[in-house]
């Protein structure tokens, strides 16, 4: 934020909109922030609601899904999630330490997405068959290859 | 034809619709497709000869600085997953009913992600000017294809979420044909954790 300020001060909105990186990250980290306070809050959500002739027609969505206050709230820890990402990569700590610890970031953001937005948690098991079984065949590409040619990572 | 479901049954959830099965079969082949050039990338990584370099290094006495920027890398990560939430919306939004919601949470969806693919062209123009070339070096090859390849994904994307807005606007997809945006959304999901992958294996490791 006061980097900011100092870019205005400096040379103007002039200055912020030839910044990219000024001009889409800070709306788009006002819009996360707002999300994540909302999604946070202990107040409960409320969608506004229908005029009576409306709620024949719905259908309530497959049993078990989340509602949208839920998805907020996942959207909310995903966004925790990369912000720990990129503060842990500023960090000065041993390679094998950092290497553990981004992989396990990028693993709970891999499977929240996953189960709770593509809804493998709750749907049939085939499909969850279905997409393990082309990670489990990734994995052992990665296994495979990585280890018998040789990488830095492992 | 997608109601006879081919006498493929969940007790615990019914009939599986046929369209939903192909597309997670589809999915399951498409990480292997990524798993493939996320692996070439990780098996020729720190191997070129030639700078620029992804990361700040050292050589003979002479340091490259890095070409990642990982603040902007972060904000398009931030903005794919943020994407990600507004498809979900969009599918909750249409599974009550509420068109004008799915219409808002679509055409959000396919900002964000048009966003994203902004923030890929400055990335990859910045590298050219770099000195970074497709044919420069081993980095250059597997970090192009890779994330050329997932752009071109992400486009397809937005194509197809443009696409569903148009129909939404014709008043052309109810909750009746949900199904259609949890297909699109299962998709985009699918585009932004390719991209958590991404962005920890290619941009974080050092």
């Amino acid at each position: 934020m006061t980097e900011l300020v100092l870019v205005v001060l400096a040379s103007g909105l002039k200055g912020i909109l030839e910044s990219p990186f000024y001009l889409i990250g800070i709306p788009l980290l006002a819009l996360g922030a707002l999300g994540a306070a909302i999604a946070l809050s202990p107040i409960e959500l409320r969608w506004p609601e229908r005029p009576a002739d409306l709620e024949a027609e719905i259908i309530a969505p497959p049993e078990g899904h989340p509602t949208a206050p839920t998805y907020l709230r996942v959207g909310a820890i995903l966004a925790i999630i990369t912000a720990m990402e990129v503060g842990v990569y500023y960090l000065d700590i041993v390679q094998g330490l950092f290497l553990g610890i981004m992989l396990t970031l990028s693993v709970m953001k891999f499977l929240l997405v996953i189960l709770w937005f593509m809804h493998l948690y709750f749907d049939s098991k085939l499909f969850s068959v279905l997409f393990g079984g082309g990670l489990a065949l990734v994995l052992a590409l990665f296994l495979v290859v990585l280890a018998t040619l040789g990488s830095n990572l492992i | 034809m997608q109601q006879s479901v081919a006498a493929t049954h969940d007790v615990a959830h019914g009939p599986l619709d046929n369209r939903k099965l192909l597309m997670w079969l589809f999915l399951g082949s498409e990480c292997l497709f990524f798993g493939g050039l996320i692996g070439t990338y990780l098996l020729y990584r720190d191997r070129s000869t030639v700078p620029p370099f992804p990361h700040d290094v050292t050589i003979d006495g002479i340091r490259y600085t890095g070409l990642y920027d990982i603040p902007f890398t972060s904000v398009s990560a931030f903005v794919l997953l943020m994407s990600s939430v507004s498809m979900v919306l969009a599918l909750a939004a249409i599974q009550r009913n509420d068109r004008r919601g799915l219409q808002v949470w679509l055409m959000c969806t396919a900002l964000l992600g048009m966003v994203f693919l902004a923030g890929q062209a400055f990335e990859f123009t910045e590298f050219v000017h770099e000195g970074l070339t497709l044919d420069r070096n081993l980095f250059g090859t597997t970090f192009f294809v890779l994330t050329g390849f997932h752009g071109a994904h992400v486009s397809v994307g937005v194509l197809i979420l443009l696409s569903l807005f148009v129909m939404a606007s014709r008043g052309r997809i109810t909750h009746k044909e949900s199904l259609n945006i949890e297909l699109a959304g299962l998709y985009w999901h699918f585009v932004d954790i390719v991209w958590i992958v991404i962005f920890t294996l290619v941009y974080l490791i050092r």
